[in-house]
């Protein structure tokens, strides 16, 4: 079975488990909503200072709602005892980092559409020029976010203070990520061309590249015992 | 004992250091004598990111060859290295409130800083919070190399956050060119606060081998 | 304005208290730890076989 094919399975299996139970796609969206009410309570009427914090806004939201996600990569395996079915798994145990990745990837994605339609509407945003440059930076920060994140989640797997700490570890991590995606985001908005913010794209490729080579390194000493 | 012995060293070096930096040292001509907290400042965060480096290395080795001893340096430096990152993250902030006027400014080092002291902060609390120890070891190997490597991502992007969107009044905190007379002060600091760093690394991985034994 | 030497004494004094305090941590928790070992060797039956 190739590496790939493996991966694959874990991204089709999680995916499977997902569509049936919708459990944690229900958490993020309601959250999500949650999100946009509350700072519609809070910044609703200032038009101008929500337009200024806007980029901030949105990705505070995807990271939010990633924290949410991706702290249950491995939930299902904790809980149901599967966790000893991952470390028999055959083969290069990264392909299921990378099947994790994949998976949290499709979920964060959907989130990420949600939200982006959620704020046009109810903030009466308009996306539709920024969208085209938006797009690369929304594939890179959420990228880096996942790509570190499912690395934490196996990390903080067994531990009792899971929730807890598995935001206090991710969030400092995330910060060149947080950094690009809401300075190139809030240049797009205001209406500059891709090519003004290249230097964060670059930065968010980088780190995209630091954070996955780690993570298939070294998810296989994560799995043990 | 090697580790008393090196205590020793550490501690007259330090003396030396602070005579150095309190007395010897000139009068700076812009500041005046508060810039002397450079010479405790600065060395602190070199010394600490030298720590972070030598748990890095320390944690890949252990990865591959699992050796307790290893994890011990590991775990050794990372709490060495927060110490003298707090250290220096206080001494920068007591140094910015009569420089800056303010106890705390979200200038590109400080911020930078902070943000790895947390980093690695977290690896602490990661061993802490993981029951089987030989777990709690991988994890936070794992996890110091990640953020020994996601420092200079961090240095960078905040560096780019400050500067691309500079406010005229902020004041440099560290001279640009260096007189000797300043640098030498500097180093004899550097020099002092990293023997003190390698004796509290050397006490350190002690006390865990002691505390392996005890609590076998 | 004296020239904010209290500044300068106040970083110096923080430094003395941070590496001063994790000195004396490392000291207690080492004598802490020499005790139980020599209360364990103390306390360890005279049984020289295994079984």
């Amino acid at each position: 079975m190739t590496y790939a094919r493996r991966a694959w399975i874990v991204l089709w299996k999680d995916l499977l488990v997902e569509r049936r139970s919708k459990e944690t796609l229900n958490a993020l969206v309601f959250f999500s909503l949650l999100l946009l009410f509350v700072f519609q309570f809070t910044l609703g009427p200032d038009r101008e200072r929500l337009t200024a914090v806007l980029p901030g806004l949105l990705w505070l939201g995807f990271v939010l709602a990633g924290l949410v996600g991706l702290g249950r990569t491995f939930l299902l395996e904790r809980e149901n005892d599967c966790w000893e079915g991952l470390l028999l798994a055959p083969g290069d145990k990264s392909a299921i980092y990378v099947g994790k990745l994949a998976a949290n990837l499709v979920l964060m994605g959907l989130v990420e559409a949600l939200v982006l339609a959620l704020f046009t509407v109810f903030f009466n945003v308009d996306l539709g020029p920024a969208l085209g440059g938006l797009v690369p930076v929304l594939a890179l920060g959420t990228l880096g976010l996942a790509a570190a994140g499912t690395l934490f989640a196996a990390m903080t797997a067994h531990v009792r203070a899971r929730e807890l700490l598995f935001p206090v570890l991710l969030l400092p991590a995330q910060v060149p990520v947080l950094l690009g995606t809401v300075k190139a985001t809030e240049a797009l908005l205001a209406g500059a061309p891709l090519g003004t913010v290249g230097h964060w794209l670059q930065l968010l490729a980088a780190a995209d590249a630091v954070y996955l080579v780690v993570g298939v390194l070294t998810f296989e000493f994560l799995l043990e015992g | 004992m090697l580790t008393q012995t090196l205590g020793w060293i550490a501690a007259v070096a330090v003396i030396a250091g602070v005579a150095v930096a309190l007395g010897v040292a000139p009068r700076e001509a812009t500041q005046g004598n508060v810039q002397r907290i450079m010479y405790l400042h600065v060395p602190s965060v070199w010394v600490a990111y030298l720590a972070f480096v030598v748990t890095a290395v320390a944690s890949a080795v252990y990865l591959r060859n699992r050796a307790a001893a290893t994890d011990r340096l590991a775990h050794a430096t990372t709490e060495v290295g927060v110490l003298f990152l707090g250290v220096n993250i206080a001494t920068g902030s007591i140094w910015g409130k009569p420089t800056w006027g303010t106890w705390w400014a979200w200038d590109a080092r400080l911020t930078s800083v902070s943000i790895v002291f947390i980093l690695f902060l977290g690896a602490l609390l990661l061993r802490r919070a993981t029951e089987d120890p030989e777990r709690a070891a991988r994890s936070a190997a794992v996890l110091a190399i990640f953020g020994a490597l996601n420092i200079y991502l961090v240095h960078q992007s905040v560096n780019w956050w400050r500067t691309l969107h500079q406010p005229p009044s902020l004041l440099k905190a560290g001279p640009a060119a260096m007189p000797g007379a300043i640098l030498a002060p500097l180093l004899i600091n550097f020099l002092a606060l990293g023997l003190l760093a390698a004796y509290f690394v050397t006490r350190r991985v002690r006390v865990l081998a002691a505390e392996a034994e005890a609590l076998a | 304005m004296a020239d904010n030497w209290g500044y300068v004494l106040a970083a110096y004094a923080l430094a003395a208290l941070a590496f001063g305090g994790y000195w004396r941590r490392l000291a207690r928790r080492e004598h802490e730890l020499r005790q139980i070992i020599a209360a364990r060797g103390a306390r360890r039956p005279q049984t020289p076989y295994a079984s």
